[in-house]
């Protein structure tokens, strides 16, 4: 085949996939289609599912399904994919990256269309560097960690990496900033304006979310994605050959692969131009060693060499490609690395002690222990909670539980029936729950106090039923007792004091949430409770 | 178009006209203005219809439409060309069954009575409580507005204008404006006990129609909710009581939480709406504190003998 087809072969199959990538990331949401069946809807049994596969690209990754499967010790239903990537890898080297990797895309579209270097700059930066070792030693920290029970993998796996980058900065923060515009003709007394701002809402919703969305700290997690795009101007497609953990261990695949670069040093005029364009400074040019491992088969050296001195050819019998240049040092640096992570995500004693009272993890997620082997960070639950309660950590979960899920109810609730987030977790980090499971076990994720310094009728502030009236349980968590206390002016009044059972108490924090104590609370939820730990139990039998 | 701006002459020549055109009317209206009067209080004597489903397997559908029959038919409250909006509530994502929500065979059998009349627009608008788009899903009011081809509008914040409610308790609150840009309005509440004001009716419904720190109401709720009803004062309220929640209420949530009543109550009265549908939980109207207060500040009567009362069963 001509190298100019298989160039646009593979910019085709990039834009498939980038495409799909943020298609799919819209999707996970509530479901558009609110004109539900009518027999669905007077069905209370039945359950709002989402309409497409959101986690495809997930199940497409091999390292987070090798990650879960040596820290979760167990096959996850749906990363067949996976391993069609792998078996894919072993025969034709690193096409994932760049043919269906959405960030690797989002990198190559960064360092492609306006290269930073120019000629000889260029030529240069794309020669081999020692810092490409650097991703080895990131995929061994993680392989490592993980067989210790801590999966890290997330943090900078690439499609947890780009989702949750998406998911929860640069969506919200475009959604905010058109909403905020719109917002602002609504408000104008010209009534066209008005208009164009609720058609502009009725259009722009669906995609960038209803409401001004927040999530706790994803302005670092913004800046993050911004750096790691600038740094192709340091080198093209730094991240894919300096960090991408999830390349690192498709290099090692590649060490087999049958789709070879063949090269002819006779013809070569050392002219330069397959280096001008290596995406992955992966050695193209004839009389160096080509680095399979390394290279991301974009087929760019192949179509700029006027000579045809070099070109992509399936070699038949197999032959051993050049070995990944790992290094020692990102070898031993790697495991020891994962060897203390995990550990010393230990240390703040969360996992044996006592954890945080505010780490309230959404309905289905395993005990933490589990949790934390599973849970890639990737924000797609984040992304499909349609109340915008779930955020990713700061400290709540510990150092070691850094961006995973957790539920703010000042933010958001827990919707009574609700099930997406659990329904949408590639790794089953949240298992996957039915509304009737849901309510009828109950699956609790915490229990609600109240504060009675703070509560109005307590404190002889006057009357409120807020929490109670809003409490969904049936017997409701939330009563009161018909009783008296002491207003301001001395004078005792008879009011409805809450009190909570916690017996009945799933800990869905809509009291919290709609409660009219706004920031602190009178009443709050707190992790205490939570179906899943046995440990965090508060009454003897429930 | 020979479109040209109106001259000052002009102008002057249109204002003497309308204003002669006013005085005139005036003029000969005086002599009747007292008989007029007396006959208007009589035609615009408000009413109370009941409506009974007996038979067991009743349609909801010809229970809406005789109990608009029998108060004079949708052409005597909805007329042609209407912007016509209808407040269900829907507030809860809640299957019909629970009885937190009006009920989609009544709001659909309201939404086609108004087709029928010729309505020009006819809007769904409900400030929920929980997610909207959940609330439309679960309660089946997207369904309906699918079916019927009504607009559900969506409760977005910037629909929610501070306006001057002029209230014995609430002056300036945010309200959902698609309420108040109506030329008539259809209040559709369903029939539930409260923790707080001990039932929700037709005036409570309107707690679902502002914005705000809503949640701040139940610290004066009767008179809040009173202030309410005066402020949005609709054409007519249909309370839906085909099933009530009798306890656990305002969401309830379990089936044993619900009565079947097989009722509908229509009235122009906002007051003795509420008044009639009290008696279904066994409550003296006066019991109930917004009721006892609207009746008070004159929004209508608990009196239901001052009423053109009927009766449907079907």
């Amino acid at each position: 085949m001509k190298a100019n087809h298989l160039v646009w072969i593979r910019r085709v199959s990039q834009t498939f996939f980038l495409i799909l990538f943020i298609f799919l990331l819209v999707e996970s949401r509530l479901p558009q289609d609110i004109y539900l069946d009518y027999s669905i809807a007077l069905d209370a049994k039945q359950n709002i599912e989402l309409d497409y596969p959101v986690k495809y690209f997930f199940q497409l990754d091999p390292l987070i399904w090798i990650t879960s499967l040596i820290s979760g010790h167990q096959w996850i239903k749906g990363f067949g994919w996976a391993l069609g990537i792998v078996v894919l890898t072993f025969f034709f080297g690193r096409i994932f990256c760049s043919f269906i990797c959405p960030l690797g895309t989002i990198h190559h579209m960064a360092s492609y269309i306006r290269p930073a270097l120019k000629k000889q700059r260029m030529v240069s930066a794309n020669q081999k560097h020692s810092s490409q070792r650097f991703k080895y030693f990131l995929l061994i920290l993680f392989l490592m960690s993980a067989l210790l029970g801590l999966n890290l993998t997330g943090l900078l796996d690439p499609i947890s990496f780009f989702f949750r980058s998406l998911a929860l900065a640069v969506f919200p923060g475009v959604g905010t900033g058109i909403k905020e515009l719109l917002d602002l003709a609504a408000q104008s007394n010209i009534k066209i304006l008005n208009y164009i701002s609720y058609t502009g809402e009725v259009l722009i919703s669906p995609v960038f979310g209803y409401g001004y969305k927040a999530f706790k700290s994803a302005w670092f997690i913004g800046i993050l994605f911004l750096f790691i795009l600038f740094l192709n101007r340091i080198r093209p497609r730094f991240w894919c050959r300096t960090l991408c953990p999830l390349g690192a261990l498709l290099g090692i695949f590649a060490r087999f692969s049958i789709l070879r670069l063949e090269k002819d040093p006779e013809k070569c005029t050392n002219c330069n131009l397959c280096l001008l364009s290596c995406q992955g400074a992966a050695s193209p040019m004839p009389g160096q060693e080509w680095d399979a491992t390394e290279c991301m088969l974009c087929f760019n050296c192949f179509n700029s060499c006027p000579e045809n001195a070099i070109a992509f050819k399936l070699a038949w019998p197999p032959r051993v490609n050049k070995k990944p240049d790992m290094g020692r040092r990102a070898v031993l640096g790697g495991l020891l690395a994962g060897l203390s992570f995990p550990l010393l995500g230990r240390l703040d004693g969360r996992l044996h002690h006592v954890s945080d009272a505010r780490l309230i993890r959404p309905p289905g997620s395993l005990p933490e222990k589990d949790f934390l082997k599973l849970c890639q960070r990737c924000g797609l639950c984040m992304k499909v909670c349609p109340t915008n309660a779930i955020n990713p950590t700061l400290t709540e979960a510990g150092i070691a539980g850094f961006w995973t899920p957790n539920l703010i109810m000042t933010q958001g609730y827990c919707e009574y029936t609700c099930t997406l987030c659990s329904g949408v977790c590639p790794t089953g980090a949240i298992r996957k729950l039915s509304g009737k499971e849901k309510i009828e076990s109950p699956i609790r994720i915490g229990s609600a106090y109240i504060d009675r310094g703070r509560c109005l009728p307590w404190s002889g502030n006057g009357p409120c039923i807020v929490c109670e009236e809003h409490c969904p349980t049936s017997p409701k968590a939330i009563r009161f007792i018909q009783g008296t206390s002491l207003s301001l002016t001395g004078k005792k009044m008879n009011v409805k004091l809450p009190y909570v059972d916690l017996k009945s108490c799933v800990g869905c924090g809509i009291c919290e949430f709609k409660c009219p104590v706004k920031g602190n609370p009178a009443i709050r939820v707190i992790a205490a409770g939570e179906s899943r730990s046995v440990a965090n139990q508060i009454l003897l039998t429930l | 178009m020979n479109y040209h701006p109106i001259t000052r002459r002009e102008s002057i020549k249109k204002l003497f006209k309308i204003c002669g055109g006013l005085a005139l009317a005036d003029a000969l209206t005086w002599p009747f203005q007292k008989t007029i009067s007396a006959w208007a209080g009589s035609t615009h004597k408000k009413f109370i219809v009941e409506g009974i489903g007996r038979n067991h397997e009743y349609s909801v559908k010809a229970l809406v439409g005789k109990v608009f029959e029998a108060a004079g038919g949708i052409h005597t409250f909805v007329s042609k060309q209407d912007v016509v909006v209808i407040k269900p509530n829907i507030s809860w994502a809640r299957s019909p069954d629970l009885a937190a929500t009006t009920h989609p065979e009544v709001l659909e059998a309201v939404v086609e009575l108004c087709q029928e009349a010729g309505a020009k627009k006819i809007r769904i608008a409900d400030h929920t409580i929980h997610d909207a788009r959940r609330c439309f899903a679960i309660t089946g009011a997207g369904m309906v507005a699918k079916k019927t081809g009504a607009d559900l509008v969506y409760p977005r914040s910037s629909l929610m204008r501070n306006m001057k409610l002029q209230g014995h308790r609430l002056d300036v609150w945010p309200v959902f404006l698609p309420l108040v840009e109506a030329d008539k309005v259809i209040n559709l509440p369903v029939a539930k006990v409260h923790s707080l004001s001990g039932l929700t009716l037709g005036m409570k419904n309107w707690i679902g129609a502002v914005g705000g720190r809503r949640s701040a109401l139940h610290q004066d709720i009767h008179l809040t909710i009173v202030d309410l009803a005066q402020f949005f004062n609709p054409t007519i309220t249909l309370i839906d009581a085909t099933r009530i929640m009798v306890s656990n209420g305002p969401s309830g949530g379990s089936r044993s939480d619900v009565a079947v009543s097989n009722r509908l109550i229509l009235s122009d009265d906002p007051v003795a709406a509420d008044a009639k549908a009290s008696g279904l939980f066994n409550f003296r109207p006066k019991d109930i504190g917004f009721i006892r207060l609207g009746e008070k500040w004159g929004l209508g009567t608990t009196e239901f003998q001052k009423l053109r009362q009927h009766k449907v069963i079907i």
